[in-house]
């Protein structure tokens, strides 16, 4: 009697064809203890942790929700309340909200594209060099260890202010001009979906080059055998031997993109007026700049509904697999 | 006509170490120049065309370190909440990651789903709460209310990847020793857990990387008192709008151990994230 069975559903640990140990006489009652002895010994080493997780995540949740049911402005406390469904209401027709949400559609769509992609395309070129790939696992190692609003901070400054940033040394020099990479709306997304994709691709280039180098070469042998192309073999052996990776690449890429808040913080702040504002910003403004805590909670809620969301589905997919 | 096989094979590494080559920069230049930059005089950070050879300075270091605005008290708040939240975190995760990995209990599957959904918990819904709760009890700019937050994502994450460590032990292990009638507490201390040292370094090393790192609950908690240095270099550019150098120095030092850590630690890095990848534990 398995709680659960091998292969199962998402990443729920599979247990391996165990079978309890034949310890003592092999009678109902000796097992039956067994059972229950480890069952017992499971709930003392889980239910700190569990405990800990319910206290700290789940019930901030359920305070999180009822708060978005209130007013709560802590510029103008007197005017708290219930409000019911006020705030949503208010969401529906706040076109900050409706503009914040299409920002985070764009930034987290294009970003884990262009992540999976290059990353991807990177790990196959970088799969055929012989030596050196040392090296290259280095450089690729600092973007992710740097702290995202330290990365934010250095493209604000370092890389993309006029005149004198790295990208603006480059256009110069190249007589394309100088420009307002942050300042100018649109330019501040596309900068603000550079930062991301430049310190997060090569998470996706280390993972998939890392499954790459474990696929079966003998396979490549036999298609090359059939006189199948590069493109052929890509597609028919390559792909999906790495489908499951690249899936689950791709989910924790969608997480992180969902969550993004400091590089965009201390690049832009949201600016120029609400041009990169995703979502996580718009709720950190309401609630920290604004103060207006009972309408954060509610934007904060539709976060929490869409990432819930993505995850069930993507995991679902996954799952297909 | 085809290519001699050697000027083709010649061709191809060639391209591929350009675009290696490339990517290196891409990856690594940032990082350099702001390396670079830290040494540099304000006046030559600002220099067009740039200097690429200049008269390097401590200057900046010295300003960071023991300046007016030293970073000093930041480095030992990130240090102090960081060994807080690993310690506390690998305290609770190593147990139950064993009992999700090895044990039958009920509903265990609803348990391993909990885990991994409080993972994906976006920030932001959750230092709405934390704010009000602490405001109301005083633990606003206290470390007990930052490590207790920085729980929420280090632990799910610590979790799941010891469990695909905790996978890979073979069962025979366990079994022989509770043939031995050796408990099970033993058995998981003395041979169980060794078997897992290296899964055990590898997760310490991303907890406290993602907890020296974290930026959103750091600045909303936070205060004069504890201040991780993750706040200090954002608020170092609102104060001091144009000395990059002296921010590039900054970041420097604030990043210095999370760089060691990574290059030093970086075989077990790229297995950890793989690890993660491929069982699908992980958030960053």
């Amino acid at each position: 009697m398995r709680a659960m069975q091998t292969g199962s559903a998402v990443d729920v640990p599979a247990v391996q064809g165990h079978e309890p140990a034949p310890v003592g006489p092999q009678s109902v009652r000796g097992v039956r203890t067994l059972v229950s002895e480890e069952r017992r010994f499971a709930a003392l080493l889980l239910l700190p942790a569990l405990i800990v997780l319910l206290l700290a995540t789940t019930a901030p949740l359920v305070y999180l929700a009822w708060n978005s049911l209130h007013h709560l402005d802590l510029a103008m406390p007197m005017f708290s309340g219930f409000a019911g469904l006020d705030n949503y209401v208010k969401m529906s027709s706040d076109p900050r909200f409706w503009n914040s949400l299409w920002l985070t559609f764009i930034y987290t769509s294009v970003t884990v594209v262009l992540q999976v992609t290059v990353g991807l395309a990177l790990a196959l070129l970088v799969l055929r060099i012989p030596r050196g790939q040392g090296v290259l696992r280095v450089a690729a190692i600092l973007p992710i260890v740097l702290a995202p609003v330290v990365v934010g901070l250095f493209w604000r400054t370092l890389v993309l202010a006029p005149d004198v940033g790295l990208v603006d040394l480059v256009t110069r020099s190249l007589g394309l001009g100088s420009y307002n990479w942050l300042g100018d709306p649109q330019l501040a997304l596309i900068s603000v979906i550079a930062i991301h994709t430049w310190q997060w691709t090569p998470f996706a280039f280390l993972v998939l080059l890392a499954t790459l180098a474990t696929l079966p070469p003998d396979v490549y042998e036999a298609a090359r055998l059939d006189r199948a192309g590069a493109g052929q073999r890509f597609r028919y052996i390559t792909l999906p031997l790495i489908r499951p990776a690249v899936i689950v690449v791709m989910i924790m890429r969608m997480v992180t993109a969902l969550s993004a808040f400091a590089a965009i913080f201390a690049a832009t702040g949201g600016g120029p007026g609400s041009s990169t504002e995703i979502l996580n910003l718009y709720a950190y403004r309401t609630s920290f700049s604004e103060f207006n805590i009972g309408y954060g909670a509610s934007l904060a809620m539709v976060l929490m509904a869409i990432t819930l969301v993505i995850s069930y589905f993507m995991f679902r997919l996954r799952r297909a697999e | 006509m085809r290519m001699p096989a050697s000027a083709t094979a010649r061709l191809r590494s060639l391209v591929l170490w350009l675009v290696a080559g490339l990517l290196l920069a891409v990856w690594a230049f940032p990082v350099l120049w702001g390396l670079l930059t830290s040494f540099k005089t304000e006046r030559d950070v600002l220099a067009y065309p740039p200097v690429v050879v200049f008269t390097p300075t401590l200057d900046n270091y010295r300003e960071v370190l023991f300046g007016a605005s030293s970073i000093l008290p930041n480095l030992w708040s990130s240090m102090v909440v960081s060994t807080l939240a690993t310690i506390l975190t690998m305290l609770f995760a190593i147990p139950a990651a064993y009992a999700m990995a090895r044990l039958r209990y009920p509903a265990k599957r609803a348990s391993g789903f909990y885990v991994l959904a409080t993972q994906m918990l976006p920030p932001v819904g959750l230092i709405i709460p934390f704010y009000l709760v602490l405001q109301k009890i005083g633990g606003l700019d206290s470390y007990s209310g930052l490590t207790t937050i920085y729980l929420t994502f280090s632990l799910p994450f610590a979790i799941w990847l010891m469990v695909s460590y905790f996978e890979d032990i073979p069962f025979e292990m366990e079994e022989a020793a509770l043939l031995d009638r050796a408990g099970r507490f033993r058995t998981l201390w003395y041979v169980i857990l060794p078997q897992v040292r290296g899964g055990i370094a590898v997760t310490t090393v991303f907890v406290f990387l993602n907890a020296w790192n974290e930026f959103l609950f750091a600045v909303v908690l936070g205060g004069n008192n504890v201040r991780p240095v993750t706040v200090a270099m954002f608020n170092f550019i609102s104060l001091e709008q144009t000395q990059w150098a002296r921010l590039a120095a900054g970041a420097m030092l604030a990043m210095s151990p999370v760089i060691i850590i990574g290059l030093a630690a970086q075989r077990h890095i790229v297995k950890g994230l793989t690890v993660g990848a491929v069982k699908g534990g992980g958030r960053r």
